[in-house]
């Protein structure tokens, strides 16, 4: 019995992992779309600002483009709406002010041999953890069984 | 004469601390009841002296002696008399006083109550307490005195309170954080009081839950309340950033939450003892780390007001002194502490248990994201940035699954939950994950999967709930009032769901030139600047737009006032964003710099649903709230119960505890 609830678990836990991998890999595909693209100004807005909520101001303790009041942040929005306006993609102008600014400007780390722990860290912990827990309750159950069925 | 009156009750009371922390283990150790007598005693001396000492404190700053130096860096004669006594608080050397108090009073109120009925354990915890003051009574009188005097040539007039904290926001927001932490500490004193006596039964855990929900409660609003106030005030990343400094205080929440539902399992179920004792152990641990991480510069904040590295190495010992002992204790003694653990894999106790495993985890991961840049620093990996989108990535999935939980464990049976029993449950989640779409389709680049966890979510909440409160209409209100607190809480979780999902997706912004004469319609909205006014108020000055707004049917919604203020004393410039609010949208408008001779850059933004971030953290404290208070109500029900028969003198050591 206890078997095929752990199957279940298990499988649900896989079915998650599978979930997360896609909406992940959806996400990376978005972002590769290159060549110039047409947005309509009301995207511009929007995306202009997603960009500049994603960048760290240069000038400022810890702030992102949009809240900051710096110069050089007012200069970096102008820019990113030029790109914008030229057709690049969020991928590309972000590249861009990367590659001027390094890779402290993006408040989203890029995947690499470094940032690994960072980004799968977390998923290895909670999968370790559960299937630690998960062991450890079937452990359990088994020793309750010994004991129900020796004083028994 | 009052400072040092201050420093003399200061001292006093470290001495005591000092005392205290060893005579109730050493009274325990020979049995020597004698010597236990004196607990009581010495426990109202420190507080007393202790208290004192903060009154010395806050009348130098009421009597304006800036003589003193932290009065004379943080006041000044024209600061309003609140945040004077706000001012205690508002720095170091304050806080820190502040926070010791705290703890002593706490653990005066706990060794005074005729609740407890466990002497030996209260004074093992009581010495812990007086250990962690004496710790921190120490730091203080050797790097960071608050009653340090500017002496001979004190200045005739204070610096002034940094403007930006002169705001309501420091007379609650530091204090319930504070307030927290001290329960942190005590849960961690018990934790350790436990682990000396190589037990931690029923009682102890019945003992130990309304303290764990009592800090919970006031953690909870140490959160909201600074939530809310970085979202008022502008440059501050708005409700919520993933800032170091908010990361900090967020981190033990989140292992507070952990530990006050495996409180809840170690005292009705009497199982995951060892992982309650852990919790207590990694919570206080976790809120050092963070008062290391904001006091000593090594991270960069927009929040950190009183960074000093010199301190944070001494916080640094402390937190290593700490840690480490308890950690030594923990090893050594926790395997003699006996839990029960009869449950199948199908059972409140398993989804109560992931639970905890899916918060401490967000734990740790939002502690990886907050040191990730100090470590690649340290490790000569260059220079990199983890903010709001990553937290975002790694954060919600886990809110997502932990919600699913959260949702499901009450309507599962404790022990063992036969499988058929579920397929309500999944009919439920269908019908939530469909709600959850529609509401995602709405966005404009048709579906969201954030705004479908979200919404999947807090319907999935309600749902849940829903049907607890259905099934169980037939055992009557007692049943569901005894409910009660569980409910209101996860409802509140729900509603800042709701709150956080709706701002952070639909929420439309504008930011462009103006001046007067101009207007925008946002959202439905129409602004219109109408003038550019001078405002003089006591302690800064300002430059104000009058932006008047209508609604889409031309109905005067109200005007909104963004300032520029520029202070009086230090010329230092803030910028407070206007803001309409009711409890379906906000309208937020701030204004920038200067362009030309008349127009600003403005920032207007429609937040749909914002205040619901906060009424749900509300509701979640008062739900803690209830629970704490009808855990303390259950002490002293069965404490009457239990003594009627007894005439024992109180502090007589009856058994081992």
């Amino acid at each position: 019995m206890s078997h095929a609830y752990t199957s279940t678990l298990m499988r649900l836990l896989i079915g998650f992992a599978v979930l997360l991998c896609i909406s992940l890999s959806v996400q990376a595909s978005a972002q590769t779309a290159s060549d110039k693209i047409h947005y309509t100004p009301d995207q511009i807005r929007d995306l202009g600002f997603e960009i500049a909520h994603e960048l760290r101001c240069p000038m400022s303790v810890n702030q992102n483009l949009f809240d900051s009041g710096a110069p050089i942040a007012s200069e970096l929005k102008g820019q990113i709406f030029l790109m914008l306006e030229q057709g690049e993609s969020k991928a590309e102008i972000i590249d861009f002010l990367v590659q001027r600014y390094g890779e402290k400007i993006r408040y989203q780390p890029s995947f690499s041999g470094a940032t690994a722990l960072l980004w799968f860290g977390p998923i290895l912990l909670l999968f370790g953890i559960i299937a630690f827990a998960v062991m450890w309750i079937r452990e359990q159950r088994k020793h309750q069984d010994i004991k129900a069925n020796t004083y028994e | 004469m009052f400072p040092e009156l201050g420093l003399i009750f200061l001292i006093i009371s470290t001495v005591t601390a000092v005392l205290l922390s060893f005579i109730p283990l050493y009274a325990s150790y020979t049995k020597n009841h004698y010597l236990f007598s004196y607990v009581k005693t010495l426990t109202a001396l420190m507080t007393v002296t202790i208290s004192a000492s903060i009154l010395c404190l806050l009348i130098s700053f009421l009597l304006d002696d800036f003589s003193v130096a932290y009065v004379a860096n943080h006041s000044n004669t024209q600061l309003a008399t609140l945040y004077k006594v706000a001012a205690v608080w508002g720095s170091h050397e304050g806080s820190m006083l502040f926070w010791v108090v705290s703890i002593a009073i706490w653990g005066c109120l706990i060794v005074f109550s005729s609740r407890y009925q466990a002497p030996l354990f209260i004074g093992r915890m009581i010495a812990i307490l007086a250990f962690v003051i004496a710790g921190f009574n120490l730091f203080m009188l050797f790097t960071s005195n608050p009653f340090a005097r500017l002496l001979p040539n004190f200045p005739i007039e204070g610096r002034d309170l940094n403007p930006i904290l002169q705001d309501i926001g420091l007379i609650f927001h530091p204090p319930m954080l504070f307030l927290g932490y001290v329960g942190l500490t005590v849960t961690f004193a018990a934790a350790i009081a436990a682990l000396l006596g190589g037990k931690f039964t029923q009682q102890h855990a019945s003992y130990l839950r309304p303290w764990v929900l009592m800090a919970w409660v006031f953690l909870t609003g140490g959160n909201a309340f600074g939530s809310w106030w970085a979202y008022n005030e502008l440059g501050w990343g708005g409700w919520w950033f993933w800032d170091p400094v908010e990361n900090a205080s967020f981190i033990p929440w989140l292992v507070a939450t952990a530990l006050l539902h495996s409180v809840v399992l170690s005292h009705q179920r009497s199982s995951f003892k060892i992982a309650t004792l852990l919790l207590c152990l990694l919570a206080f641990s976790l809120s050092l780390l963070g008062t290391f991480l904001v006091r000593s510069g090594i991270v960069q904040s927009v929040h950190a007001f009183a960074s000093d590295p010199t301190r944070g190495m001494s916080i640094l010992f402390l937190l290593g002194v700490f840690v480490c002992g308890a950690l030594t204790l923990f090893a050594l003694k926790a395997n003699l502490i006996k839990s029960k653990s009869d449950f199948a894999l199908i059972s409140r106790d398993t989804v109560m248990l992931l639970g905890n495993i899916v918060l401490v985890v967000a734990a740790i991961s939002v502690l990886l994201g907050t040191f990730y840049p100090l470590l690649f620093e340290l490790l000569n990996l260059g220079t990199l940035s983890v903010g709001a989108p990553y937290f975002n990535s790694i954060f919600v999935p886990l809110t997502f699954v932990a919600v699913l939980l959260m949702g499901a464990a009450p309507l599962i049976k404790w022990q063992q939950q036969s499988l058929n029993r579920l397929y309500p449950l999944a009919g439920l989640f269908i019908a939530a994950s469909l709600i959850g779409v529609l509401v995602a389709m709405q966005t404009r680049d048709g579906f969201n999967p954030w705004v479908w966890l979200g919404a999947t979510s807090a319907s999935w909440i309600f749902f849940t709930l829903g049907y607890l409160v259905f099934s169980l209409r037939q055992q009557g209100i007692a049943v569901i009032s005894q409910k009660a607190a569980m409910i209101i809480a996860h409802f509140g979780v729900a509603i800042t769901i709701i709150g956080a999902t709706a701002v952070s997706n639909f929420e439309t912004q504008e930011l462009l030139r103006m001046g007067p004469g101009q207007g925008k319609v946002v959202a439905g909205y129409t602004f219109v600047y109408e003038d550019t006014v001078d405002v003089d108020a006591k302690s800064y000055t300002a430059i104000q737009a009058n932006i008047r707004v209508t609604d889409s049917s031309d109905n005067f919604v109200g005007y909104i006032t963004p300032q520029r203020q520029t202070f009086k004393t230090n010329a230092m410039e803030t910028t407070q964003a206007g803001i309409i609010r009711n409890l379906v949208r906000d309208l937020y408008v701030s204004s920038g710099q200067q362009l030309s001779e008349t127009e600003y850059l403005v920032r207007i933004s429609h937040k749909p649903l914002a205040c619901w971030i906060w009424i749900g953290g509300l509701m979640m404290m008062l739900g803690g709230l209830i629970a704490a208070m009808s855990g303390l109500y259950n002490l002293r029900r069965q404490q009457v119960a239990a003594t009627k028969p007894l005439t024992t003198a109180q502090f007589a050591v009856k058994e081992p505890a």
